[in-house]
């Protein structure tokens, strides 16, 4: 994707990170044995940092999407496109919610198999939800900030996003 | 559903209802089911096929005009809007008139072209024109009004501009049944073939790949060094066909059209496997298989072109070329739309739930796989009874296609159901 907005790139940057994050853990629980099978420290760090990942970006991303963007976009027209984001932050952020506590608990060693298939089960949802919502943005949401965003606002916003 | 069509539908949003896209791909699927059934019927007269009405006929337009272009009318209404930031047309009629016409129209046309009735092909002649030249209305106003995406809108004015030809040499084509024809058959056919499956379908397929494929892959955009030599090269392409087919330029520089053409295309196919290599999300499952091998396909139709225009291998049977460049465009789509359609639902399917139901948990994926196996062996089956000129083989073909109808229709009609549940 090439956008022309630095408020863009912050984001669409974002969203590498979290992809790569959300597809290494996908693939580590994919290949981790079932139930109460052993788990290799690898994963339970990869679990400590998906839960820091759920704790800290998920709100500063959406919270930053949701009071300086989505607000300008309903104001320009776009409700509609912006009700739909919004409705699967709130999906995003109930699957995060039940998967926060399971990653805690499996990153201090915690968790018993039935913990460990739910953690997968959530994860799995997590990444399925978190693709289908970046593949949106990606293509829909960041494209409108360039018709969006003055140089002087698109600044001021790329500066506050990154200070947060 | 009203909630969500409230704001989706609105006259601002970009949107169109579920209702109204779903139903042009159902249309779709029911004459995909439809095509392979004609196709059984043709068999006895397919290998040596080398025009006129019959089921054979009948056959090809149900792929072309009920897949093809159906489903290209509504993800080209339903996209464009979306990635070329601009509103929709405020109502809807015009969607709904588009579909009834052409719906209409295929059916008509087809039957005609099946039982040799030039008035029946006439009629829905007349109504597919009607529905195309509406549609072209609302294509161009959402071309007309884009921002952004200029590759993209540059593939869309071609794919309008070949559209106009594609129903042009059409109506002279049906008027030839009926004994007013206004072009010589040849001309006609070279341009209704040529503008319909590389002109109209190839042009909108390769524009939209430039949307999708990125989105899909989450990779960035192809280098426009690339991708513009490959729209200028398509561009030259059909404009060469044109020239030569009116006789305004000498028919041996056909052969350089086609060249251009495949360099064209796939310099395409290596820009979208490199987006597909470098995107942030790998292993996109059998839809971009079936993806693949509709690219093959297409590529490989450009060369049987140019053996055939040069006379070389009279052994190529003549539907050798329609089955690769018809069945490559069908493979193609059905790989998009077995991704689109799940996707599209679950967006429509965010009705306020806290959680809605995610692309997976719409998508029947047994079916799905039967679909894919079933679709791929008929296509093969199909290209070798073409070359053996066995008429069984062609049976066994469009019986396997339509148990691959079949399965996608369950998925189809499994994920509208799971959107509405």
């Amino acid at each position: 994707m090439n956008f022309s907005t630095q408020t863009s790139h912050a984001l669409h940057e974002d969203h590498r990170a979290i992809l790569d994050l959300l597809g290494r853990a996908e693939q580590a629980l994919v290949r981790a044995p079932r139930g109460d099978g052993a788990r290799t420290p690898d994963l339970m760090k990869l679990m400590a940092a998906l839960g820091r990942s759920l704790e800290h970006d998920i709100d500063r991303h959406f919270g930053f999407e949701e009071r300086e963007l989505f607000v300008r976009l309903s104001e320009a027209g776009d409700g509609g496109i912006v009700a739909l984001l919004f409705e699967e932050h709130e999906a995003i952020r109930a699957v995060a919610q039940e998967l926060l506590p399971l990653t805690r608990a499996a990153a201090a060693g915690t968790l018993d198999g039935a913990g460990w298939d739910a953690l997968k089960r959530d994860a799995l949802e997590m990444v399925e939800r978190q693709v289908a919502h970046i593949q949106k943005e990606e293509m829909a949401l960041l494209p409108m900030l360039d018709d969006l965003l003055d140089d002087e606002t698109d600044r001021q916003l790329a500066f506050d996003y990154a200070a947060s | 559903m009203a909630g969500v069509n409230a704001f989706l539908g609105g006259a601002k949003g970009r949107l169109l209802p579920a209702a109204l896209v779903f139903r042009y791909f159902a249309s779709a699927l029911l004459f995909h089911a439809l095509a392979w059934i004609a196709l059984f019927f043709a068999a006895p007269t397919l290998p040596g096929f080398v025009g006129g009405l019959g089921w054979p006929l009948a056959a090809l337009h149900l792929v072309t005009l009920g897949v093809l272009v159906m489903t290209a009318i509504a993800t080209s209404l339903q996209l464009l809007p979306v990635a070329s930031r601009q509103t929709l047309v405020p109502s809807h009629w015009p969607y709904d008139l588009v579909w009834l016409a052409f719906t209409i129209g295929v059916a008509a046309l087809c039957a005609g072209m099946a039982i040799a009735l030039p008035a029946l092909l006439g009629a829905g002649a007349l109504a597919v024109t009607l529905a195309l030249l509406l549609y072209l209305f609302l294509l161009a106003r959402n071309l007309y009004g884009a921002r952004g995406m200029r590759l993209v809108i540059v593939h869309g004015w071609a794919a309008c501009l070949s559209l106009l030809l594609l129903v042009g040499t059409g109506l002279s084509l049906a008027g030839a049944y009926s004994a007013a024809p206004v072009l010589d058959r040849q001309t006609a056919l070279t341009l209704h073939v040529t503008f319909g499956g590389y002109g109209f379908m190839g042009m909108l397929v390769m524009g939209f790949s430039y949307i999708l494929v990125p989105m899909f892959a989450l990779s960035d955009n192809p280098a426009p060094r690339w991708s513009n030599l490959s729209v200028t090269l398509a561009i030259v392409a059909l404009a060469l066909v044109l020239l030569t087919a009116v006789d305004v330029l000498p028919p041996r520089l056909f052969a350089l059209a086609i060249a251009a053409g495949a360099v064209a295309f796939l310099i395409h196919v290596a820009l979208m496997l490199q987006a597909l290599h470098n995107g942030m999300r790998q292993g996109l499952g059998k839809s971009f298989v079936l993806v693949r091998l509709g690219w093959a396909a297409l590529a490989v139709s450009f060369f049987v072109a140019l053996a055939w225009d040069y006379q070389t291998p009279s052994a190529l049977p003549p539907g050798l070329f329609v089955v690769l460049l018809i069945g490559g465009l069908l493979t193609l789509l059905l790989g998009v739309l077995s991704r689109i359609v799940p996707f599209l639902a679950s967006m429509h399917a965010a009705t306020g739930m806290r959680r809605p139901p995610t692309p997976s948990g719409l998508t029947a994926q047994r079916p799905l796989d039967i679909h894919f196996y079933s679709h791929i062996a008929a296509l093969v089956l199909l290209l070798l009874s073409l070359l053996s000129g066995t008429v069984w083989l062609v049976r066994t073909s469009a019986l396997l296609g339509l148990v691959g109808a079949l399965a996608f229709g369950v998925f189809f009609v499994t994920a509208w159901r799971r959107m509405t549940a």
